[in-house]
């Protein structure tokens, strides 16, 4: 019996569980690698040699090094990193939108209220320079604010659009280095055994590509990939590579969008079905978040500096003016008083005339205190024109001259064509293009135009409680109106409500039904609350401020002051119009936290179960180190077993 | 399920530097006393605080007006005090003029001395704040709102009053017209009497020469009971000053108590409650204490110590 069988038995075996070692010393050198499956030797028993006596083993053979994959958890992991990926990125620029919003003394609620509250002083001494120099400085400095806020959001725009490019750029060397990884893993193919770490290095650099984009695979049967985005647009098939770029967007010329380049042709991706991904958070940040808060803050702009500039027209400043009333305080840009109307925004599939494309529309701001902080589209279709209030709004008709949300729309000399889009942003820019125009502090209308007096002679209580320009400019410049107050005996029903009183104004003769408590409107474009009741005959005489008095008259600027109270802001006032849009911007902020420790834990927990599956325990590969350690012990006893058993045959042979 | 080794440390470091974050930030509210940073950190309470400090600011913008208004009413009130004495003066002087052994030469120098008067009282009337604001303006004037006219002293400041913004009705200015021009008077009614008038008619009357003790009385009496008129008109606008200062100091009141208000709705809404910060603090801390050390204990551990 010779120990051949014996030797060979060993020297497998050895084999064997050197092989094992080798594997379990890869292991623990790769065990901080992101991405690296942890490897073991496939071991399997070799067919035994029939004899007589039956089978003998033959020892030991090694199959392959395998790795530890799992398709279906890796793909969990890298979908779950997907939203992670795109939650943290819209939470990042949404914390940098809510520095816009501050609360408090550095936010700019605080410097409306600044602004208005210094017309307090103007008010005591409305003659005083230093007054109302007081209340310019403090208008530069909330416009400042405005146009500080304005420019923080093109800022975060411009980082927005460079992140996506960044994001993009990486997706294409990704992608590029996918397909390259396909091509080695098809080429090695043939040699019948896994390439272990090149699949290692193509999941890695898909797990990668998953946090731009949420991803589908294919595999194809030559052991390539194919990642598709956007529910089906390829990117990457076998060796080949659909390139992604950065484009302007179609609508909105401020804003990107990202395309897959096909031929000369860019295909568009909606930021909807992207479904997942860095480029998604930033992409739904661009067109929802940041749209919303430059509408909310340019909102703001618009509505005071409009009912401000409204108000300081009505008065009288301390310098000779024309008819249309005092110099405005602020500008607000194109849509805006006289700084004309401003262009929709057409779309860039519009139809096209010689000259750029061919319908227009513009628009103008006819009534700040109702707008919303919204963006508009029109888009025609069978014929039919159309607006919606962007994003979700329901779509009504529209046609040339119509007012919408204080909006009048004007169709161009060549309207809107079929197909044509037109996007619509009255507020967006408002805070950004506020100016100051008042320099002179002189300009600053505190008189009230009209003074109102009662009649010595009147018999009634009735007081003059305070009076309110209506119109500018006044339909009877230089006259004096007086109101004669008649009571009803009955009284009057008109529309319902019954009247005690009528006043008939000097300048039109017209009696009016009127009840004590209501303002009295005169012809001369004022209203007048009268406190107490008048008497029969009472007269109320109304004329406008003496030159001598627009020194030392106040009436306008408390009326200005009457604005802190006012609803200027589509029915709220503008503390409670920064509070709402603060708290908003807050909530979202809260809301989007919420979602990406939502999403960051769930992402964790996928990736923790990933690496249980596949990744590299230290303790069991000591554990296994000392395992096939003692067997290649054991294996190297069985050598010296054959040897001596063979060292015994010869010196019996030798004898 | 196995651990995976470079995962669990991963696992560790991470959540030590969220309890770290913890911590620190429980540190930041500790120092500077507030619950809300920025509107995430609470959005409706945020607004709330929003909201309280544009009340603390109205309040201190309101204080300021009204201060000007107490100002302008202390100054009128002292003025038409003045004008009363000075009246007082006059109608001693109307007294004396009924001294049946008075010659015209004496009664003239009495008519000098009321004229004295007269004018102490318009001057008086256009008395100013010192900064070029007039007491009696109405609804304002640039210049001394009462002038002497062709047909004696008339009116030229709007008629009415100013009203100052301290968030209530406050007096900034007083109408003089009514003030001083528009006394009723008892014997017509429906006419009014002006001070200024009253007093041109008695230094006319005094200075006319050669009247007869009937006539001399006659103006006595009927110069008394016109001082008395358009002095007890000048009274009761000072006693409206005086309302206008005792309204100031109710409105001072309220003022002061919304900017309380205010506050302490700004302090509820932002504020940080020290004592459960502190314990929450104490909390973060030891959570934080007890992940160190169990990291120092676990992650120390490897069977590759064991096997020797």
């Amino acid at each position: 019996m010779s120990g051949s069988p014996l030797m060979s038995l060993g020297i497998k075996a050895m084999n064997a569980n050197f092989a094992a070692l080798q594997t379990t010393g890869n292991n623990i050198a790769n065990a901080n690698v992101a991405g690296y499956s942890r490897q073991q030797v496939e071991l399997s028993t070799a067919p035994g040699q029939f004899t007589g006596s039956g089978y003998f083993g033959r020892g030991v053979n090694v199959d392959t090094v395998s790795r530890s994959h799992d398709a279906l958890l890796a793909r969990e992991a890298m979908g779950a990193k997907s939203l992670s990926a795109m939650d943290a990125a819209r939470l990042s620029q949404l914390n940098r939108l809510e520095l816009i919003f501050k609360p408090g003394e550095s936010g700019l609620g605080h410097a409306v209220n600044q602004f208005l509250n210094s017309m307090v002083d103007v008010s005591s001494r409305p003659g005083d320079g230093s007054a109302r120099q007081v209340v310019l400085s403090r208008a530069g400095e909330m416009t400042a604010r405005f146009n500080a806020a304005g420019a923080a959001i093109s800022e975060l725009q411009a980082g927005v659009t460079s992140d996506i490019r960044a994001a993009v750029a990486d997706t294409n060397a990704l992608t590029q280095g996918i397909a390259q990884a396909n091509d080695r893993i098809a080429s090695v193919r043939g040699l019948g055994q896994p390439a272990n770490d090149l699949l290692d290095e193509r999941d890695r650099l898909i797990a990668r590509l998953g946090e731009k984009f949420q991803l589908s695979q294919i595999a194809a049967a030559d052991g390539t990939v194919g990642i598709f985005i956007s529910g089906g647009q390829r990117l990457v098939l076998g060796s080949q590579v659909s390139k992604l770029v950065v484009t302007q967007d179609e609508s909105n010329p401020a804003a990107v969008a990202v395309g897959v380049q096909d031929g000369p042709n860019v295909r568009l991706l909606q930021d909807k079905s992207l479904g997942g991904g860095a480029v998604a958070g930033l992409l739904r940040f661009q067109n929802r978040d940041l749209v919303d808060g430059a509408n909310l803050i340019g909102r703001l702009a618009a509505s005071v500096g409009s009912a401000v500039n409204t108000q300081q027209q009505r008065g009288l400043s301390l310098k000779p003016q024309g008819a249309e009333g005092a110099p405005l305080m602020f500008g607000l840009g194109a849509g805006f008083g006289a700084a004309g109307s401003q262009r929709a925004l057409p779309h860039a599939q519009n139809v096209r005339g010689p000259a750029g494309p061919l319908g227009s529309v513009s628009f103008t701001i006819t009534d700040p205190a109702v707008l919303q902080a919204s963006d508009y589209q029109i888009e025609v279709t069978a014929g039919v024109a159309s607006i919606r209030r962007l994003p979700d709004g329901s779509s009504s008709p529209v046609a040339d001259g119509d007012v919408v949300d204080g909006v009048k729309i004007s169709f161009g000399a060549i309207g809107p064509q079929e197909g044509d889009r037109f996007l619509l942003r009255p507020v967006g820019r408002a805070a950004l293009d506020m100016t100051r125009l008042m320099d002179d502090p002189r300009d600053l209308a505190a008189a009230s135009a009209l003074v109102a007096t009662m009649a010595a002679t009147n018999t009634g209580t009735g007081r003059v409680g305070g009076l309110t320009v209506t119109a500018v400019p006044l339909p009877f410049p230089g006259q004096t109106e007086t109101i004669t107050f008649n009571r009803l005996l009955p009284a009057q029903v008109v529309d319902g409500v019954a009247y005690n009183f009528t006043t008939t104004s000097s300048l039109n003769g017209v009696p009016v039904p009127w009840n004590a408590g209501t303002p009295v409107r005169g012809a001369n474009g004022f209203e007048i609350q009268i406190e107490g009741v008048p008497g029969e005959g009472d007269v109320l005489s109304v004329q406008p401020t003496p030159v001598s008095a627009i020194g030392s008259n106040n009436g306008n600027v408390n009326a200005m002051l009457a604005l802190r109270d006012a609803a200027l802001v589509d029915g709220q006032t503008a503390t409670d119009a920064y509070a709402l849009a603060m708290s908003d911007v807050g909530v979202r902020v809260q809301a989007g936290r919420t979602a990406a420790d939502l999403s960051g834990a769930v992402a964790d927990q996928a990736r923790a179960v990933l690496g249980s599956a596949t990744g590299v325990n230290l303790d069991e590969e000591a554990a296994r180190l000392i395992q096939f350690q003692q067997n290649y012990q054991a294996a190297a006893k069985m050598l010296q077993v054959a040897q001596t058993l063979f060292d015994v045959l010869l010196q019996t042979a030798g004898r | 399920m196995r651990i995976n080794t470079a995962q669990s440390f991963d696992a560790a470091i991470s959540q030590l530097q969220k309890r770290q974050n913890a911590m620190i930030e429980s540190q930041l509210q500790l120092t500077s006393g507030k619950r809300i940073q920025k509107a995430s950190d609470d959005p409706a309470s945020a607004a709330r605080a929003e909201r309280a400090m544009a009340a603390m600011t109205r309040s201190d913008a309101n204080m300021r007006g009204l201060d000007v208004s107490r100002s302008m009413t202390m100054f009128t009130e002292a003025a038409l005090g003045d004008a009363g004495e000075l009246l007082q003066q006059a109608r001693e002087v109307m007294v004396g003029a009924g001294n049946g052994s008075y010659s015209d030469a004496d009664r003239k120098s009495l008519a000098a001395k009321l004229s004295g008067l007269r004018t102490d009282l318009l001057s008086v009337a256009n008395r100013s704040d010192g900064a070029g604001r007039y007491l009696f303006a109405g609804q304002g004037s640039n210049t001394p709102p009462l002038v002497d006219g062709p047909n004696g002293v008339v009116y030229v400041g709007s008629i009415g009053q100013l009203q100052a913004s301290a968030g209530e009705a406050a007096t900034l200015s007083f109408d003089g017209d009514q003030a001083w021009l528009r006394a009723p008077d008892p014997a017509n009614p429906g006419a009014t009497l002006s001070v200024f008038d009253v007093m041109d008619r008695l230094v006319m009357e005094l200075n006319t020469a050669g009247r007869t003790g009937a006539v001399i009385s006659q103006s006595v009496t009927t110069g008394l009971r016109d001082i008395d008129t358009v002095s007890g008109n000048l009274s009761s606008a000072r006693s409206r000053a005086g309302e206008a200062l005792v309204r100031a100091d109710g409105i001072e009141t309220r003022l002061s108590q919304s900017k309380l208000d205010a506050q302490t709705e700004r302090s509820k809404a932002e504020d940080l409650d020290m004592v459960a910060a502190i314990s929450d603090f104490q909390a973060r801390q030891t959570g934080y204490d007890a992940a160190l050390r169990t990291y120092a204990i676990v992650q120390r551990m490897s069977l590759m110590d064991y096997v020797k």
